[in-house]
């Protein structure tokens, strides 16, 4: 690697390009946020505002919104690029796609997974989750989003040369988030019950580990597979 | 309550899913080689007139 | 070369995976006809109704086979799909999505089932239990691959894109499977979840006939699906076109 940049260089500068855009395009970024506001608060609307009822369903229901949020902002995550010729440049730069993937989720998390961790707090106060399970609740989310960043990667990258990938998108990666679902509204659960939830968040812990080590390669190949 | 209609009920979900699984390829598959057959056909007319 | 090697590579050259797959489809559909017959003549006439159960539990003979099915072939799809990622064998890959829609069909029957079961037997056509809820995603990452291939204008790209999408579901179908059950227990009953191992065998064996039997019928819908989307994708070249004019099969 004498004449040509290094990876962690190039990773470094990916990030930096992707962040720059993303922040010109603030409002694009704004959409799945306020997408996460407003179907939070339709939950009141819908099932009646009773503080109780709207306790016992927050940790589901804010869950399951980030999820949603996050889904709608992963079809963007490809896109772009690939659509006007940057991602084929990336590809065949000679940095490991697998960088480049990883670059990407990263931005990805920063832009749309961090801002609900940011949130969550309004969100538990719409949703009367009690305060002192707010911490638990920022916790799953911190150990969360970047699973979902991770995981719906891979499905960005499996739909991004198809005209409707956007759709479908939503319907393969949803199995996908069905363990992290469970595993994570139900440590904000315990938290609410007085239970432990140690247990839950070790394992987050361990998925996000596993994630971040096994997704960018199947995102990688996804993406090779997309560009031929 | 009697069990039976959903006993019926359950086989004659499992015949008609599965039937069908096993038909839909066959019907097909025979519109298929017909396609083909034609095709062929109206290929080989073409290249007697043609030459 | 021995034999062994030699048939497996034969498999891969797509008239002759036809003209022997056409040789075996008689007798696979016999063994498949042979095993129902038997297994349902054993399971509805001769086996004794439940004790807890009453009759209901007939409709074991079709639910648990289908379960099992559904799952069997999905980790099939998986590695048929990592053979043709790998290696790129066209008919790994040809099998794998013609494999897609036989375990979808499947898993629809058990979750139908499983309903019908419920009713009787818990008072309720759905309840959240785990295999059902298992069942029920399973379903879905079923219809995102065939979805995903049916998506693709490309074929051999389409299987590409597919394979990996069922291998990303067969690493997470265990944690699923897991979470769904530890799910469970947390806000159902144990008597609610199904009954236990120790079968009589009056019951067993019914069952296990059951089981065989569909995986008859996977092999054969396999092998007619297969050769369906072989003439398919092939209909322009001249192998088609011979055996299509000569024998009609």
């Amino acid at each position: 690697m004498s004449h040509r940049t290094g990876a962690s260089k190039a990773f470094l500068a990916l990030v930096r390009r992707d962040l720059l855009l993303a922040f010109r395009r603030r409002s694009e970024m704004m959409q799945p946020l306020l997408f996460l506001l407003v179907v939070v608060s339709l939950f009141p609307l819908g099932v009646g505002p009773s503080p109780d009822l709207l306790g016992s369903i927050a940790p589901g229901v804010i869950w399951i919104a980030a999820l949603l949020a996050t889904v709608l902002s992963l079809d963007t995550l490809f896109r772009s690029d690939f659509e006007d010729g940057t991602l084929e440049q990336f590809a065949i730069s000679g940095h490991p796609v697998t960088v480049i993937a990883l670059a990407k989720i990263m931005v990805h998390w920063l832009v749309a997974g961090l801002p609900i961790v940011l949130l969550s707090p309004l969100l538990a106060l719409w949703m009367n989750l009690p305060m002192d399970a707010l911490d638990v609740l920022v916790i799953t989310l911190l150990l969360g989003t970047p699973v979902l960043s991770l995981v719906g990667s891979i499905g960005g990258a499996l739909t991004v040369s198809l005209k409707r990938g956007g759709q479908l998108l939503s319907l393969l990666v949803f199995p996908l988030y069905v363990p992290l679902l469970i595993i994570a509204a139900n440590a904000v659960s315990a938290a609410v019950a007085g239970l432990p939830y140690s247990g839950q968040l070790g394992l987050m812990g361990a998925g996000l580990i596993a994630a971040l080590t096994l997704a960018p390669f199947a995102t990688a190949a996804a993406l090779k597979l997309s560009l031929e | 309550m009697s069990h039976t209609p959903f006993i019926v009920g359950s086989y004659l979900i499992a015949l008609v899913l599965l039937g069908w699984c096993a038909l839909a390829p066959v019907l097909q598959s025979n519109k298929l080689k017909r396609f083909i057959l034609s095709r062929q056909l109206f290929t080989e007319e073409k290249d007697a007139s043609d030459s | 070369m021995n034999r062994f090697m030699l048939f497996i590579h034969k498999t891969g050259s797509p008239p002759w995976f036809y003209n022997f797959s056409g040789k075996l489809l008689p007798w696979t559909w016999g063994v498949f006809l042979v095993l129902l017959v038997a297994g349902l003549y054993l399971g509805l006439v001769k086996a004794p109704p439940d004790y807890l159960q009453g009759e209901s539990a007939r409709i074991m003979y079709i639910h648990v086979p289908s379960a099992y099915m559904s799952m069997m072939i999905y980790a099939l799809m998986a590695v048929m799909g990592v053979i043709g990622l790998v290696w790129h064998v066209r008919m790994a890959e040809i099998m794998m999505i013609s494999s897609a829609p036989i375990g979808a069909i499947f898993t629809a029957i058990a979750l139908a089932t499983g309903s019908l079961w419920g009713r009787p037997t818990w008072g309720t056509y759905w309840v959240w239990d785990a295999r059902l809820t298992s069942e029920l995603v399973l379903l879905f990452l079923y219809l995102g691959v065939i979805g995903l291939y049916a998506a693709y204008d490309e074929p051999r790209k389409a299987a590409r894109a597919a394979a990996l999408l069922a291998l990303v579901g067969v690493v997470n179908l265990p944690i699923i499977h897991y979470s769904v059950t530890w799910w469970n227990t947390l806000h159902q009953p144990p008597s609610l979840t199904s009954e236990g191992s120790a079968i009589h065998p009056s019951m067993l064996v019914p069952l296990l006939i059951m089981v065989v039997a569909w995986k008859f019928f996977y092999i054969s819908n396999l092998l007619v699906r297969t050769r369906l989307r072989l003439i398919e994708q092939d209909q322009r070249k001249r192998w088609v076109h011979h055996i299509l004019s000569g024998a009609d099969r």
